[in-house]
């Protein structure tokens, strides 16, 4: 059970003492101009540099970094493979109905068109966890949905990503996407307690929105080989890689957008008190009411941004332990210990955040990452910056 | 959000290291991205020897030296560049002009690309080769530069830039840094002299003009060439290039031929079964007749007319498609000749050409005709037609110019088109641009085929070389030797120094001290000798037969030792291996080993120690054997008999020495093996075999030297221990090398490729043909008996020869143990040991079995090298099988050829009389056409095609001129009967029923032989023609 236990989110939790926590939440807090330990605004990014094509083997990559030292690399990988319709579909025949098989042939046949969630695999590596802990399979999964989900966009890219890997009736690509999360080890402070805290520690951000903008990175660059063949003759490619297409079109820069489609971005947004707080690191997360893992993209046919999903993460704050008040701490002369704790707040104290989310709060976060000039849009901007070559 | 991106142009070692990136389709589907990273240097030379800083910087081998230096000091100048020129040509200009290239009078001091290499390779293989034989060969001064690894010439692809745009961007670059360097570093002495010009040949009109504006000489070849001595000659040598065909198709719309299938679409079908890969073959008597032979089918697939077989050329490897059934046909019973259907196509206007033109349609209708009659064998068969080529094997073509096509206005040197036919007559003609039609008349020429697009109705090339007059000796014998591809080019001084330093002087060393005595058994004392045909220098066998103690008799063939002068892997065994084997045509012979060895050193010559490899085997009196024994050895021959010679000494009852009873002996055994073969079920085959003796008297009948062969008990004798050493040996090194034995076998062929001949004989003769085994087939062989007819036996067995597959060379791993078997010889192994010097395969079986009994060698060093990997093998396996076959096939030609000229030459004396009658012979009946019938004359070894005007029917006069007798045609009309294989041939009209003559098959016939000119359109070509004058 321990395992479990460390896979879960609460694992995101800082040693911190309750009086710390309760510090930092009530600097986090405070109405309209909270205070981040890093000194950022609500809405600002930790600094990051990035770039592409930087792993020459793959189909498209991309490496985000920090400043604390903290990157992700992603590879994208495709691989042509054999589509196995056939069998499904004498398999339905056997078992069904004449008129469902009837019907079943039917949708399998858009299903053909149309692609399959599964051709798309993501396998994410994070120091310290298996690959088969909870961790890594939970955030694959997260960005694979928004991912597979995504973006249909009528000339470009109808059907999202699911068709663009449809090669034809009998073949289509299979995209792995391989995320790997570098952790500081080459932090300048080398004293040995800083190297104990970090053996021990876990990712020192929850790194979901690091890997989400590199894999949305990866993706923009990646490329599949240029098919030469037509229709449903067993495909054949043009062997030149300077010919090969990108996965997700693009449009000569001088019209305008130069990504008509883009893969989904997944923002984590947290709220302490009435604020709403992005890119949260570790301290800010461990303090947080709630946790939202946000997925938008651009939906290109109003050129306002989308949403694609919500996701709410247990907040680690929950398993947190309460501070103490002075009134009930034998040691400072107070009442003695009763059975119950009193529900109360006691301001400077800290409890555990519990209970849901305000219908209120989820609001405002979604408005302030989809709204005009919000926190998407700077985003996706960003990114637009990062020249894909 | 802020991001940033590394800038990596800090690093200074970015600019050595680049990459390059493609795409690769693996078979088992996989579509990888593979990145090779590049390393750049500076140390790779320009190798000219001008240079003064390449010699210091040049890499150096392990002892220290650097490669010589390739490109000459003083460069042969043009008029435009006087001063001397390296040249640099890109992809297209080798690709159009690869025979210039390897043209003697010009194109030296070559710089060959990597980049254009690589390119070469990708667009040709047969030229990247040829070019690789250049750059190795020192006369020509070709240098292969890498420029793709040296720094300063290593370009990068731009974003945007197509590999085409790239590559000139090299040769460019590459021009220039050339020029540059040796600009630069010329030896001082010589820069008072002029630097040679660099110039740049490519045909890409793009390419010229950024080469002018960079200020690089660049010429397009023809510009090029114009600008050099005999260039009308040389201009006939560059392909008819690509741009050209793209400008003609631009212009004129109509495509004849439809598109081959796309690449993905050939592989899809033939994956999935619905599209069928083979090669392509014509039928010798019906041009316009193909088939195929594909896995999937027992039976050829038929590929009738122009439209189907779609521009595939005979030996192409081409994927078909099967048609409907209603377009099912039966074969052709009809010889149709492209001489004669197009005789009046124009080579230069192209407007009327159509692809089937109306009497070529009309030649197929009446096939459609046959398709539905009604008998069995006439019953329509799968037709396919052709969708896409694999794989071209396109040669060079020997022919001659079609001189109606050399049209009336030859007087000036315009550039005009004209038809070759080629010897071959399974090629269709070629359309050559010339500017040389007159001169080139009456030539035999050598050409080759550049390319067949889909709006020309012929494939199109372009000149290679004159041989030399039509008819005359050198010229027909080199046609001969092309068109085989018999490397027939003197040996080469690397050869030649692998020979003995001795010489002709070169003895088995006296002391048996000597190494050369190693492992070596002395067996001068036995009384061995040669039987083999007279004045045969290079003798291979030799023999001896003697009783042991106990009443048995120890028999012993000896084979010339070869692989003791030829080494593995030398120069000399490389070229073996190449030739394959030795090729004899009638008045020449093209060793495969040089003079010295193959008549002197090795062959067993009489009264001289010889090195040799004996096989020793005790038998019984019986002939049964009771055991074997290979050993190297050391003999010296008695006698070196002709067959017969052997024959008389053996009947001589007065001869009563050793060596006659040995002989004696031997003859006695070989009966009995050979009853023995016989009663395993070995076939008894015939070819149509004829031999040439060429005597000396100059004056007396040439036709005279025509003999059939004799078969001599002698022959025989010779033959029986060389299968049965063979056998022996066979078992031998497969015992010890059980993957890489080089083998033989002979497959059983398939009974459907017997049915038309069980058909024919059972309808004509009431024969029946038992094919069901070997055994079988030479029982009922021997029952095909016509007691008025002793040739008929022969002719059957001529037709069953012809039914079956041909004996392949193989290596042991490649074949499950039962498929070893060799048919023919009804033996389950076979190999080939006893003639090294004139066959590579046996020298690799000398080499496997001195090592499997543990021969050491002189110098006690294992010669196994070379005969354990099995891929080599079966590459030698390829090659040799190819050439052994092409050896045979140049044989006969060559024997054709001169009983073509015998009658001649006959003709030609009678002719001096007043009477050119030509010589009456006996012919017999070997095929049955609608339109005429095909002729096997025994006497000359040759078989002919009679048509109907050379029928001479009752009360006509035989001798008439080829001319009146093509009148005639007309006049004639048949009736054929495709079932009872019966012709009969009539004037048109005429009632007189006496007044026809009716031939079947197998009928023998009075015919008469003589070699005529062509006259009229085809002139200047001569044939052999037979008369039927008697039926």
């Amino acid at each position: 059970m321990s395992n479990q236990r460390q896979a879960s989110s609460a694992s995101q939790v800082p040693h911190l003492s309750p009086a710390e926590l309760s510090y930092l939440y009530t600097s986090l807090s405070l109405p309209k101009n909270p205070i981040r330990p890093d000194g950022r605004s609500p809405t600002q990014f930790r600094p990051l540099s990035a770039e592409t094509t930087i792993l020459p083997g793959t189909n498209g990559s991309a490496r985000i970094g920090f400043a604390d030292g903290t990157q992700a690399i992603v590879g994208v990988k495709a691989e042509v493979e054999k589509t196995v319709l056939a069998a499904d579909t004498l398999d339905s025949r056997s078992l069904a109905q004449h008129g469902d098989a009837l019907n079943r042939e039917g949708e399998e046949g858009s299903a053909a068109v149309s692609g399959q969630g599964e051709w798309v695999q993501m396998s994410i590596e994070i120091p310290g966890y298996r690959d088969d802990d909870a961790l890594p399979i939970f955030l694959g999964e997260m960005m694979r949905e928004s991912l597979v989900g995504s973006v249909e966009h009528k000339d470009e890219m109808a059907g999202g990503l699911k068709a663009r890997l449809v090669i034809n009736k009998r073949w289509h690509w299979r995209l792995y996407i391989d995320v790997s999360l570098f952790l500081p080890l080459d932090l300048p402070v080398s004293a040995t307690d800083i190297m104990q805290v970090l053996l021990l520690s876990q990712p020192l951000s929850y790194p979901l929105p690091l890997l989400s903008l590199t894999t949305h990175l990866a993706l923009l660059s990646t490329k599949l080989p240029k098919l030469k063949s037509t229709g449903e003759e067993d495909p054949f490619f043009d062997d030149d890689w300077a010919a090969a297409e990108y996965l997700y079109p693009r449009s000569k820069p001088s019209s305008g957008a130069f990504h008509p489609v883009r893969p989904p971005v997944t923002l984590l947004v947290v709220s302490v008190g009435e604020n709403v707080i992005f890119d949260p690191n570790r301290e800010e997360i461990s303090v947080a009411d709630a946790v939202l893992a946000i997925s938008i993209t651009r939906s290109h046919d109003s050129e306002a941004l989308k949403l694609l999903s919500i996701r709410s993460i247990d907040p680690p704050s929950r398993l947190t332990q309460p501070g103490i008040p002075n009134s009930e701490n034998a040691s400072m002369l107070g009442a003695a210990p009763t059975e119950n704790p009193s529900q109360e707040e006691v301001t400077g104290v800290w409890r555990p955040r519990r209970g849901g989310i305000k219908r209120s709060v989820v609001a405002r976060m979604i408005k302030t990452v989809l709204g005009k000039g919000g926190v998407g849009e700077e985003v996706l901007e960003g990114l637009e910056g990062v020249e894909v070559q | 959000m802020k991001s940033l991106r590394r800038d990596l142009s800090a690093n200074p070692q970015a600019a050595n290291v680049t990459s390059k990136v493609f795409v690769r389709s693996t078979k088992s589907g996989k579509v990888q991205k593979i990145v090779r990273e590049l390393y750049l240097r500076e140390d790779i030379p320009c190798s000219s020897k001008l240079c003064s800083q390449c010699p210091s910087i040049a890499p150096a081998d392990a002892n220290g030296n650097i490669a010589p230096f390739v490109l000459s000091e003083r460069p042969a100048g043009t008029t435009a560049f006087p001063g001397g020129h390296y040249l640099v040509p890109d992809t297209n200009a080798l690709l159009n002009g690869m025979d210039l290239f390897e043209h003697t009078g010009a194109f030296y001091d070559v710089i060959v690309l990597q980049t254009v290499l690589e390119e070469l390779r990708n667009r040709s293989l047969p030229l990247y080769n040829r070019l690789l034989a250049l750059i190795k060969s020192d006369e020509k001064r070709f240098y292969l530069f890498f420029n793709e690894f040296r720094r300063e010439t290593h370009v990068r692809r731009g974003p945007e830039e197509t590999i085409n745009d790239r590559n000139d961007r090299a040769v460019r670059l590459v021009a220039s840094w050339y020029g540059s360097h040796l600009q630069q570093s010329a030896k001082k002495s010589k820069k008072e002299k002029s630097i040679p010009a660099i110039v740049v040949l490519t045909d890409d009109k793009e390419n010229l003009r950024k080469a002018k504006a960079e200020d690089i000489h660049a010429l397009s070849l023809s510009d090029y060439v114009s600008g050099l001595e005999g260039s009308e000659m040389l201009l006939d040598m560059i392909s008819d290039s690509k741009d050209a065909r793209d400008a003609k198709e631009a212009a004129r719309g109509d495509l004849f031929y439809p598109e081959y299938f796309s690449m993905s679409k050939l592989t899809t079908g033939l994956r999935a079964g619905t599209l069928h890969q083979g090669v392509f073959n014509v039928s010798p008597y019906n041009y316009l007749e193909g088939s195929v032979k594909t896995s999937a089918f027992d039976k050829p697939l038929l590929i009738l007319g122009r439209d189907n077989s779609n521009r595939a050329i005979a030996g192409d490897s081409v994927v078909v498609e099967i048609l409907p059934q209603d377009q099912w046909k039966t074969p052709s019973t009809k010889i149709v000749d492209e001489e004669a259907v197009t005789r009046n196509d124009n080579p230069d206007s192209e407007e009327t050409e159509a692809v089937v033109t109306d009497r070529e349609r009309k030649a197929l209708q009446e096939e459609v005709k046959k398709a539905h009659g009604k008998h069995s064998e006439g019953k329509p068969q799968p037709t396919a037609k052709v969708v896409g080529v694999i794989k071209r094997s396109w040669r060079q073509y020997v022919g001659h110019v079609d001189s109606s096509s050399a049209g009336s206005q030859s007087s000036g040197r315009r550039q005009q088109n004209v038809f070759l036919l080629p010897m071959d007559k399974r090629i269709p003609k070629i359309r050559v641009r010339t500017r040389q039609a007159s001169d080139l008349l009456g030539q035999r020429i050598l050409v080759t085929i550049d390319a067949w697009d889909r709006d020309s109705r012929y494939p199109t090339g372009h000149f290679i070389r004159s041989l030399g007059e039509l008819e005359t000796k050198g010229a027909e014998t080199e046609a001969l030797l092309l068109e085989y591809d018999v490397q027939y080019k003197p040996f080469p001084k690397s050869v030649l120094d692998c020979l003995p330093a001795e010489g002709h002087d070169w003895k088995v060393p006296v002391s048996k001290e000597d190494k050369g005595w190693n492992g070596r058994r002395d067996l001068r004392d036995l009384l061995i000798c040669s039987i083999d045909p007279p004045g045969c220098q290079d003798i291979d066998d030799a023999l001896h037969a003697r009783r042991l103690p106990n009443g048995n008799f120890e028999v012993g063939v000896h084979i010339a030792d070869v692989s003791h002068f030829v080494k593995p892997n030398n120069p000399m065994d490389t070229e073996a291996s190449v030739r394959g084997t030795t090729v004899y045509l009638v008045d020449k012979r093209i060793d495969m080993l040089p003079h010295l060895l193959g008549t002197d050193l090795c062959s067993l010559k009489p009264y001289v120690e010889r090195y040799a490899f004996s096989v020793l085997w005790e038998m019984t009196p019986e002939a049964e054997i009771v055991s074997s024994d290979f050993t190297k050895s050391v003999i010296r021959s008695r006698e070196a008999f002709s067959y017969e010679q052997a024959q008389l000494r053996i009947d001589d009852k007065s001869a009563q020495d050793e060596l006659t009873d040995s002989m004696r002996n031997l003859l006695k055994f070989s009966k009995v093996l050979r009853q023995k073969r016989m009663d395993a079920g070995a076939l008894n085959l015939a070819s149509p075999e004829v031999r040439i003796e060429t005597g000396d008297d100059e004056g007396g009948d040439p036709l005279t030297d025509v003999k059939t062969k004799a078969m001599l008990d002698t022959n025989s004798l010779v033959e029986e221990f060389m299968l049965l050493a063979n056998i022996t040996v066979g078992t031998k090194i497969f015992e010890s090398f059980s993957q890489t034995a080089l083998l033989r076998r002979h497959a059983t062929p398939p009974p459907q490729n017997f049915e038309d001949l069980t058909n024919q004989l059972s309808k004509k003769r009431n024969m029946e043909l038992d094919v069901s085994s070997s055994r079988a087939l030479a029982d009922s062989l021997d029952r095909c008996v016509d007691p008025k007819n002793p040739f008929f036996n022969t002719l059957v067995r001529i037709l069953a020869t012809r039914c079956m597959t041909s004996a392949e060379y193989f290596c042991a791993g490649a074949f499950a143990e039962s498929e070893f078997r060799h048919y023919g010889l009804a033996s389950p192994i076979y190999t080939h040991f006893t003639s090294p010097i004139r066959r590579y395969a046996d020298l690799m079986v000398h080499r496997q079995l001195a090592s499997a009994i543990g021969y050491e060698g002189e110098d006690g060093h294992a010669v196994i090298e070379g005969v354990c990997t099995r891929n080599k093998l079966e590459d030698i396996c390829r090659n040799i099988n190819v050439r052994h076959r092409n050896a045979q096939f140049a044989g006969r030609a060559s024997i054709e050829y001169y009983v073509g000229q015998a009658l001649k030459a006959r003709g030609e004396k009678m002719a001096a009389n007043g009477v050119d009658a030509g010589i009456e012979e006996e012919g017999y009946v070997m095929r049955v056409f609608e339109n005429g019938v095909v002729i096997f004359v025994p006497r000359f070894g040759i078989e002919g095609v009679v048509r109907l005007e050379d029928f001479v029917l009752p009360g006509e006069s035989g001798a008439r001129s080829v001319a009146e007798r093509r009148e005639l045609v007309a006049h004639r009309t048949t009736e054929f009967d495709s079932e009872e294989y019966t012709l009969r041939v009539e004037e048109k009209g005429s009632s007189d029923k006496t007044r026809g003559v009716d031939v079947e098959l197998f009928q023998r016939v009075r015919v008469n032989v003589s070699s005529v000119k062509e006259e009229g359109r085809g002139a200047g070509k001569r044939r052999v023609r037979i008369l039927i004058i008697e039926a």
